[in-house]
């Protein structure tokens, strides 16, 4: 500033600091993030479209949980014109009472839950109502609200205007005061009738049965700019990974091309209710602490104060972090001068306080997680490893963390007419580019593989490919094997919430990069994640999760947070490491038996020639030996002598095992004199590698967890 | 083994029984004892293993006093149930059953007969039981020792190979032989020479000289040497096959005949003098049979290039595999304490090159006849 003034010549001032006095004015929080949606994850129509789904169903999760009520949510999006959607959520939750729902849905940082230390989704309550502005500022159309609260009493109808300069709400409809939706089939009448969408009925599980009405819950609906693509960081895969950790959720998703999907429950069961903590005074800053003060009454005493408002502060705690600070426990807040308040925050740090009791977190459960992981991500190991609670900055957390390993490339599940349909909806410029931000952990070495076995240009642009030049990069994409040079597909989740972007920044990359994979049988590069067909969740479950920013995208470093992702990654990769070894030993003994098996039977003949002994049966007890004798080959002993048998590490809760045919080990047991079975059966074996995971049905399952209906 | 090889035998058996020598008997008897163990195994359901006698260097030892190659009692496991031994253990019951099969119809077959007779592909696989012939024959010479029969107690006989000629007569299967009378293809020195077959009738030889190879042998027998020498002029095409070695043995031993070895100045050659004198490593069983440890080598020597004044252009390079072979041979214990061997093997070493028999011939035609064996044998200038 000083510079400017010297520059500028005195008789030119541009500005008088009364002139500019007139500009100064406040800035309304709408005002700001209409400016910096970004923020809030609004950069772009694609991730615009997908940040209102992820608002509107973590509020109706936690709406539901809270309020006791088993989710069942339906996500509605429908292209209105060119890049326009319609984007409709509905919940069975709660619903809100008529008074509250302009407030929430149209006013900014309005919410239950940022004052509170508990567990839950959404944190500061712009979320919402940042997605409604957001379409209200692209499309000009209001956000509409259904909200129901009981069976028999009237919904509420509502649409709103977000008022950016005030920062509240503007209701359009009903003279500004709603509507009410009467009960019953009156109410459906009056839908129809004024073009109200609401769900009524639950979805029939058979056409025989009566429709269960939906008692209450919440619909909203946000018309905004968009863009509809598959693959990373789409609608889609957000649903998915949701449905992976929250296995209590039923899911149904309309898409844009009309297209619909259900992920079913795995479980009725809700996951506990959270509790809510006060805050340890190790997680509060200086200046929280002088907000703290002021909102209490000036007469409690200093020690009142700590022992009420912190946890794990008992009045002995307190007395130490007084004496600490010089301050007398009994003075009170009246007397607490700036400058004691941070001598008692540097007091506080200085004491010993016990870790915050830590039953506040609600971990999905390794059971649980188990079975989401399974029913949606295809594979033939999953495995699953949970922490203990631990703390960072006064802030407890818990780290759980599930594996998946084998299953279909992503590549190799899309049909032709999907394929042509993701390639005129790319925008990437060269083939390359599309396959690898199309395919989950594809990566651009399997990337090259697939272009150079399908011949086409590695420049070429996806849009502009020839028929046959589509059939053949089709082709490639089924018949090339990518699952070597694939990618560990990492899902990171927070508070059960998946993390779709920002990946290179977060915490749980950078600690599952930083392992060596290699120690657990798995190919990896320097300071990448491990090749193979591998999917990975982790998910960070704490009171207040910290993110690198507002758009809730990357969990930040903090060194206790990597050590419990850490721990429990390692965790699983043993399992990971001991289920490879049993997989390439019976791979082994099954080519060892295919070998004796070729043999057998010429020995018999032979041998039965030069005594006459019965040459079937000769071979059938050469047969029994070798079954025997291959076995023993793969019994492992330890240092002490004991057998080492991996199957007692993967022999657990927490594992769940899909047999292939190859696990099952055929070969020996069946074909009678040298029928040379075992060639069959090898090839057989290989054949069902190659399509493992595309049925889901047939599968049987070795472990105890109960299979769930699909 | 296929059904339709075992109808013929036993039609066979039926029509014409044949009768089985005592040693036949013998020969049986050992083939079903190594069945039977394969059968007891696989009833106490234990993997079953035959013991084979180790033909390997580390499983034979000089017998000084005797100054033959003797095998020890080393013996390698061969198991049905381990990976790399299951397809030779496989192979190892076919050739006994093979043999069982020559032996039950009184017949005998060469080994590459009897690798076409269990050649075939094993039922369910493209796999070939035997891939060559050379896969068959060492796992017949595995049954040889393991079953310690010999060759022909198999009713099995290799390729004939090398051949005789000079003033002997004999008497092969019956038919009488007059060697001095064969013309220029000598008699052909057939796979089987025991006793049983060949009887020496009479012979005017003074000594038998054993030459390396056919070419060389021809030139001797054109120049009719052995009848100006009175000797028995044998050759064996290279390595000599076991009935050429064991017909030398019994010239040797029957008929009180010095044996005198013309080789090539070579590691081969040194390695053929050393399998007639004391046996071979691999055949260590067979030593007792066949060899000769009195036998003389003549030639070539390391120092013939310049004894004799031979042109450089003769000179064959020492390759890696020369060298390597050399130092071996050196350093076999019946070589190692030979002095004069162990100069004759460095010379060449340091010679860097070596000689065939054939290279005199760049002297004269007839050198080798008339100038170089003459001399070494009036000389008596042999290595021993």
């Amino acid at each position: 500033m000083s510079g400017e003034r010297e520059e500028a010549p005195a008789s030119g001032r541009r500005a008088t600091a009364e002139s500019m006095a007139a500009q100064q004015r406040s800035i309304s929080v709408s005002e700001f993030f209409t400016k910096n949606r970004h923020l809030l994850g609004f950069d772009n129509p694609r991730k615009a479209l997908l940040t209102t789904v992820k608002e509107a169903v973590d509020n109706s999760l936690d709406a539901c949980e809270e309020a006791g009520i088993v989710p069942e949510i339906w996500v509605q999006i429908t292209p209105t014109n060119n890049s326009r959607f319609k984007v409709a959520i509905q919940d069975n939750g709660p619903g809100i009472v008529k008074k509250q729902v302009p407030l929430i849905f149209g006013k900014l940082l309005y919410g239950s839950k940022f004052h509170r230390l508990r567990m839950s989704r959404g944190q500061q309550g712009i979320g919402i109502s940042a997605a409604g502005m957001y379409g209200q500022l692209t499309t000009g159309k209001p956000i509409k609200i259904v909200s129901k609260t009981h069976k028999t009493k009237p919904a509420h109808y509502f649409e709103i205007h977000i008022n950016t300069k005030t920062n509240s709400p503007d209701i359009l409809n009903g003279k500004g005061e709603g509507e009410d939706i009467p009960p019953g089939d009156k109410g459906q009448a009056y839908c129809q009738k004024n073009e109200i969408e609401w769900i009524n009925d639950y979805p029939l599980e058979n056409p025989e049965d009566k429709p269960q009405p939906i008692a209450s819950g919440t619909r909203v609906t946000i018309e905004l700019e968009g863009q509809h693509k598959r693959g990373k960081g789409s609608v889609d895969e957000f649903l998915e990974q949701t449905a992976i950790a929250n296995p209590h959720v039923t899911i149904h998703y309309w898409d844009p091309e009309g297209q619909s999907r259900t992920w079913r429950r795995a479980t009725r069961t809700l996951p506990p209710e959270p509790k809510e903590i006060k805050p340890h005074p190790y997680g509060v800053e200086l200046g929280r602490l002088m907000t703290m003060i002021k909102e209490q009454p000036t007469s409690t005493t200093l020690s009142a104060f700590l022992t009420e408002n912190f946890s794990r502060v008992s009045a002995g705690v307190a007395r130490k972090i007084c004496e600490t600070a010089k301050l007398s426990t009994r003075s009170t807040l009246k007397k607490i001068a700036q400058s004691d308040v941070d001598k008692l925050f540097q007091a506080i740090q200085e004491t010993k306080i016990a870790a915050p009791a830590t039953d506040c977190l609600v971990p999905i459960g390794e059971p649980l997680l188990l079975q989401g992981l399974y029913q949606v991500v295809p594979g033939e190991f999953f495995t699953v490893a949970s922490r203990p609670p631990a703390v960072y900055r006064g802030n407890p957390f818990l780290i759980e963390v599930g594996l998946a390993y084998g299953g279909t490339v992503s590549t190799k599940k899309v049909n032709k007419e999907e394929l042509v349909a993701l390639l005129n909806e790319t925008d990437a410029r060269t083939v390359k580019q599309f396959l690898v931000s199309t395919f989950d952990g594809l990566g651009p070495d399997g990337a090259d593989k697939i272009i150079s076995a399908s011949g086409i240009g590695t420049r070429q642009n996806p849009s502009k490919l020839k028929r046959t030049e589509v059939e053949e990069l089709f082709t490639a994409m089924q018949d090339v094997s990518v699952s070597e040079t694939q990618q560990m597909q990492l899902y990171r989740y927070a508070n059960r919430v998946p993390l779709q972007f920002k990946m290179g920044d977060c915490l749980v990359t950078k600690t599952a990069s930083s392992l060596n994979w290699r120690s657990y049988g798995l190919s990896q590069s320097r300071g990448a994640l491990p090749n193979g067909p591998l999917t990975l969740m982790v998910h960070v479950a704490s009171v207040w999760v910290p993110f690198t920013s507002e758009s809730k995208e990357a969990i930040a470093s903090y060194d206790e947070i990597e050590k419990e992702i850490r721990l429990a990654v390692q965790t699983v990769g043993r399992r990971l490491s001991a289920f490879l070894r049993l997989r390439s030993n019976i791979r082994q003994e099954g080519e060892r038996r295919n070998i004796f098996l070729r043999y057998l039977g010429e020995v018999a003949a032979a041998v039965s020639d030069i005594n006459g002994f019965n040459r079937g049966q000769l071979y059938e007890e050469l047969l029994a030996v070798a079954q025997k004798k291959t076995r023993e080959a793969d019994t492992k002993l330890d240092k002490h002598g004991k057998r080492v048998t991996d199957e007692a590490e993967l022999n657990s809760d927490n594992v769940l095992i899909v047999e292939t045919p190859l696990l099952a080990g055929e070969g020996l047991s069946t074909g009678g004199v040298a029928t040379g079975k075992g060639q069959v059966h090898d090839t057989e074996a290989v054949r069902s590698l190659k399509k493992k995971g595309a049925p889901r049905a047939p599968r049987t399952k070795r472990e105890k967890t109960k299979r769930t209906k699909r | 083994m296929a059904k339709r090889k075992q109808a013929p035998a036993e039609t066979a058996k039926r029509t014409e029984p044949v009768k089985l020598s005592s040693k036949d008997k013998k020969t049986l008897s050992s083939l079903v004892v190594m069945a039977d163990r394969v059968v007891e195994a696989a009833h106490k359901a234990k993997p079953p293993a035959i013991d084979i006698p180790s033909r390997s260097l580390s499983n034979v030892r000089f017998n000084k006093a005797q100054k033959i190659i003797e095998m020890g009692g080393g013996k390698n496991k061969r198991e049905l149930f381990n990976l790399s031994q299951a397809k030779s253990y496989m192979q190892t019951m076919l050739v006994g059953s093979g043999c069982k099969r020559l032996i039950d119809e009184g017949k005998t077959t060469s080994i590459r007969g009897l690798y076409y007779l269990l050649k075939h592909t094993i039922e369910g696989t493209k796999e070939e039981t035997f891939n060559d012939q050379a896969e068959c024959d060492p796992v017949i010479e595995d049954v040889e020792v393991a079953l310690d029969a010999l060759r022909e107690e198999l009713h099995l006989y290799a390729q004939t190979k090398g051949a005789m000629v000079g003033p002997i007569e004999i008497t092969d299967s019956g038919d009488e032989i007059d060697c001095s009378r064969m013309g220029s293809g000598g008699y052909a020195i057939p796979s089987i020479v025991e006793p049983e077959r060949i009887q020496f009738r009479k012979h005017a030889a003074k000594f038998v000289l054993h030459v390396e190879k056919d070419t060389v042998w021809q030139r001797f027998n054109e120049d009719k040497f052995w009848k100006k020498h009175h000797c028995i002029l044998t050759h064996g095409g290279g390595q000599p096959p076991r009935g050429v070695r064991r017909l030398l043995n019994r010239l040797h031993y029957e008929l009180k005949l010095p044996v005198y070895c013309l080789l090539d100045n070579d590691p081969w050659g040194y390695y053929i003098y050393s399998v007639i004198k004391q046996g071979s490593i691999n055949l260590a069983f067979e030593s007792r049979r066949m060899a000769i440890p009195e036998a003389k080598y003549v030639g070539l020597r390391s120092k013939d290039y310049e004894r004799c004044g031979l042109s450089s252009s003769v000179k064959i390079r020492l390759n890696d595999t020369d060298k390597k072979r050399a130092k071996q041979i050196a350093s076999y214990p019946w070589f190692e304490h030979k002095k004069e061997w162990q100069k004759e093997i460095q010379q060449m070493i340091s010679n860097d090159f070596k000689l065939e028999v054939e290279s005199l011939i760049s002297k004269d035609i007839s050198y080798v006849t008339e100038v170089y064996v003459p001399q070494r044998l009036q000389d008596r200038d042999f290595l021993d």
